[in-house]
């Protein structure tokens, strides 16, 4: 409702452009509201107040005082023998082209061979094995392969190992160092100081080629044949009741000549050199007289108070640490050593009986305890059935004289108990676990 | 380019599938044709009323006019040379391929593929480029020398060079020592290469390769009562909008070698899309109810594939297999010699140096049109896990795109071609002039 108006003239015609220009460089430096600063930033949002790049410097061309083109000119390569020209692009500046030599030339290395005269040849040289064109063929593919003896070999017309060419060069240039150059200067020369080793090559070689033909099924094969020699002769030390020595001695032997086995791959001899590492492997403690068991086990003589130590300890291999407490302290109770004094066969085995004995007593004591339990209480705990005892066979078959399998002597008593009553009786078995863990702490606790 | 410098040379790999030309420093080569050709006897032409006006790439031979005169063009035939004319079914051609056994027996074919790749495919004069040949590994010296001569004779080139296949594959993965497993359409070829030269003791071919492959299942198909009809012997006519139904066309004077030639190329297509190689080796009965492939074949039939998915691919790892297609029994004559693919890289590397096994075990790399297949590489090395030392350490590397498998030999062409410090090897011109052609023994090594 202004003076414009009724003119008819346009409003805010001039004031338009100004807010125009002014406006963009206004808007963007505002950001707008409702959302951070930083999430806006991850939209592309504003512009850093002070450009970091210098946008006049961008497309500053160099001083045009020089006239550089690209032109397509031919070359030549010193590393080359003819006069080859090839062409290729070049920088030219104010129409000179670049002076100089073809810039790849200096990487055209080789390796300084020794070249002979006839007369030298005559003189140092001559060997049995090698003719003279052989070895000037040798050297000639020296030259040509920079000395990388493994292609010489392939190509070498009569057929050389790599060895017999390298001792041959090697021999060769001594020679021709030594005949030319006055004795003193030469002693250190990393030909005369070091001489090529033929013969330790070759055995190097043949270690290596041994090591290398070895395929993964002969391993497997291998190593199959090596356990199965292990498992062979523990059994035959456990038929024999052998002696042991825990010392580190036998210890250190022990997995040295597995190894040894191992790498060897022979299944019948280290029989013997596995006996001692069988034996470290299935040692329980023992006070160390290292070095006259070592002899004595050495001459297959065994001490017999150890053998009994084995049987008893298996024996009683399957009824726990702490039954073997109870055990023992039974047997104290009753007065009677826990080895006997005078280690004769009738002696041991009845001693054997007599901790077997004790041991089915102990175990009846603790089911009629769990029994007793169940009676009283009412809710069935819902344990899971634990195994019980865990089984294992250590010493083979041969011996069962003295060694009952007291699992299947226990286990008997269970098995029967089951076919009787099916889930009480395991329901018995499970409580039995955990309450055979509080058990011996009871017993032990009365004791002291 | 640090390192390199391009001197515009050009790189040829005429390999017994496809022949491969390009410009060195390209990661590519432009022109990619096969290395067959299709020949007509002049004689034949000349008695029949009608003569060819195609298009296509046509060369002759020797003689530029036609004439209708028997007598003068006796002997001579009209060669087609590329993907584009042999496409094209003339009366009378018969496809023949320069190789025999691996090695060039006809030259003048050879003569006939190297013009058209100049003039026709990469519009060049051949006498302003270097230019970089690739060869078998175990070339024999007479083809190295013919080879020399036709180039410096006949096309006038600056300067040359002659690259062993399994060194570029090495330098285009950028290894100086590696062993090359190069499976390509007419043989197999297992080379070891130490700091860049091949070990030629230690070289070892077998004529299994993919063209060989696609034999077994072209007849593996026909004997299970499918007909792969070539191309050329069918139209398809729309007879509804959507619906379409082939009639047989029958062209009476077309060779059987092009009938063959043409079913290979539709058998090949289908071995590349459906062959598989096994995680084991093929066993009849494990792969006798897995589920079938279905395949559509150019005339509109759709076949489906099964076992022969497995089995095809394994004729590799194990050659004996193809005797049990019907219609290979030829190959018994010459099977018992024929060893698997991982037997092959075994025996090579036990051939080397015992001081370059491990690093040969650790690079092995595969190349090749056949590489390309899936799953090739994981069996391989499955395969030689079993069989390898227990202290060497086997890795087969394999560049995964399928491109750079096929055109590894070139690319390695490419990259030494263009290369500085490699100048000043070409041998050139003036050194053949003055020392023959049997100078490029020493040359090329």
């Amino acid at each position: 409702m202004d003076a414009k108006d009724i003119l008819g003239l346009p409003k805010n015609q001039l004031p338009i452009p100004q807010e125009k220009k002014s406006r963009p460089p206004k808007e963007p430096q505002r950001k707008p509201d409702g959302i951070s600063r930083e999430v806006y930033a991850l939209t592309g949002g504003l512009a850093p107040l002070m450009p970091s790049i210098d946008v006049s410097q961008l497309k500053r061309r160099p001083p045009s005082d020089e006239k550089i083109t690209w032109q397509w000119l031919p070359f030549t390569n010193s590393a080359r023998k003819d006069d080859l020209q090839l062409f290729h692009w070049v920088r030219v500046v104010n129409g000179v082209p670049p002076t100089g030599d073809y810039a790849f030339a200096k990487y055209n290395k080789s390796v300084d061979i020794i070249k002979y005269t006839d007369e030298e040849y005559e003189k140092y040289l001559t060997d049995p094995t090698w003719t003279k064109e052989d070895t000037d063929q040798l050297f000639d593919l020296c030259e040509r392969f920079d000395l990388r003896f493994v292609v010489i070999a392939d190509r070498f017309p009569s057929s050389r190992t790599v060895e017999e060419l390298k001792d041959r060069y090697y021999s060769v240039s001594r020679a021709l160092l030594s005949a030319r150059a006055p004795p003193g200067d030469i002693a250190s020369h990393p030909l005369v100081k070091e001489p090529y080793n033929m013969s330790q090559e070759v055995e190097r070689k043949r270690a290596l080629s041994m090591v290398l033909s070895q395929t993964k099924q002969q391993e497997r094969k291998d190593a199959e044949v090596v356990a199965e020699a292990k498992r062979i002769t523990e059994s035959r030390m456990a038929a024999k009741g052998p002696e042991e020595s825990e010392s580190p001695v036998a210890a250190n032997v022990g997995p040295e000549n597995s190894q040894r086995a191992a790498v060897t791959g022979d299944a019948v001899t280290p029989s013997n050199a596995t006996l001692p590492s069988a034996i470290a492997a299935s040692s329980t403690l023992m006070a160390d007289n290292a070095s006259t068991l070592a002899s004595l086990r050495m001459l297959r003589v065994y001490l017999r108070t150890y053998a009994l130590d084995q049987m008893v300890q298996a024996a009683s291999a399957s009824a726990g640490l702490r039954t073997i407490k109870r055990v023992e302290q039974t047997l104290q109770e009753l007065g009677v050593n826990l080895k006997p004094k005078v280690p004769t066969k009738a002696v041991c085995a009845e001693h054997l009986e007599l901790r077997k004995e004790i041991l089915t007593l102990l175990n009846l004591q603790k089911q009629l305890q769990y029994k007793e339990a169940e009676g009283t209480s009412f809710h069935e705990s819902p344990y899971s059935e634990t195994p019980g005892t865990p089984k294992r066979m250590p010493r083979g078959d041969q011996d069962r004289p003295f060694m009952p399998d007291p699992l299947s002597f226990g286990g008997d008593r269970f098995g029967k108990r089951d076919q009787k009553r099916k889930a009480p009786a395991r329901t018995s078995e499970a409580a039995q676990s955990p309450s055979q863990s509080k058990r011996p702490r009871k017993m032990k606790a009365s004791d002291i | 380019m640090y390192g390199g410098d391009e001197v515009s040379a050009i790189v040829i790999d005429l390999g017994s599938h496809t022949c491969k030309a390009g410009y060195a420093g390209e990661d590519a080569p432009k022109a990619v044709f096969p290395s067959v050709v299709g020949s007509i006897d002049q004689m034949e032409v000349d008695d029949a009323a009608n003569t060819d006006t195609n298009s296509g790439a046509a060369t002759e031979a020797k003689s530029n006019v036609k004439t209708p005169d028997s007598d003068k063009n006796k002997g001579k035939r009209k060669l087609y040379v590329g993907s584009q004319a042999l496409g094209y079914r003339r009366d009378h051609m018969e496809v023949v391929s320069p190789f025999k056994d691996g090695i060039v027996a006809d030259w003048d074919i050879v003569d006939n593929i190297w013009e058209h790749a100049f003039r026709e495919c990469l519009l060049i004069d051949p006498t302003e480029h270097p230019m970089l040949l690739a060869e078998p590994s175990s070339n024999p010296q007479q083809q190295r020398e013919k080879a020399t001569e036709l180039m410096f004779e006949k096309y006038k080139v600056p300067a040359l060079f002659l690259a062993k296949n399994a060194v570029l594959t090495s330098f285009a993965s950028g290894r100086a020592t590696s062993l090359v497993v190069d499976c390509g359409g007419g043989s197999t070829t297992v080379a070891p290469v130490h700091d860049g030269y091949v070990l030629q003791k230690g070289v070892a071919t077998s004529p299994i390769g993919g063209e060989f492959l696609t034999d077994c299942l072209l007849k593996s198909l026909e004997s299970k009562g499918i007909k792969i009809r070539p191309r050329y012997s069918f139209k398809r006519k729309e007879v509804r909008p959507g619906e379409f139904q082939s009639f047989d066309v029958d062209f009476p004077s077309t060779t059987e070698s092009y009938r063959l030639y043409s079913q290979r190329v539709i058998a090949s297509d289908i071995k590349d899309s459906v062959c598989r190689a096994p995680d084991s080796p093929y066993d009849e009965s494990a792969y006798a109810n897995i589920p079938m492939t279905p395949y559509e074949l150019p005339d509109g039939q759709t076949i489906e594939i099964g076992a022969d998915r497995f089995k095809i691919p394994d004729v590799l790892f194990n050659p004996s297999l193809a005797q049990t297609i019907p219609g290979m029994e030829s190959f018994s004559e010459f099977a018992p010699s024929v060893r698997g693919l991982s037997q092959m890289v075994i025996e090579s590397i036990n051939k080397c140096d015992v001081d370059i096994r491990r690093e040969l075990f650790s690079s092995i790399l595969l190349a090749g049109g056949t590489a390309s297949m899936q799953q090739l590489k994981e069996r391989l090395e499955k395969d030689l896990l079993e069989e390898s030392p227990q202290a060497a350490r086997v890795k087969v590397l394999a560049s995964g795109n399928t491109t750079e498998r096929r055109f590894s030999v070139w690319i390695g062409g490419s990259i030494l071609a263009s290369l500085g410090s490699f100048q000043q090897m070409w041998f050139s011109k003036t050194e053949y002039e003055e020392h023959g052609a049997s100078y490029v023994q020493r040359k090329c090594p």
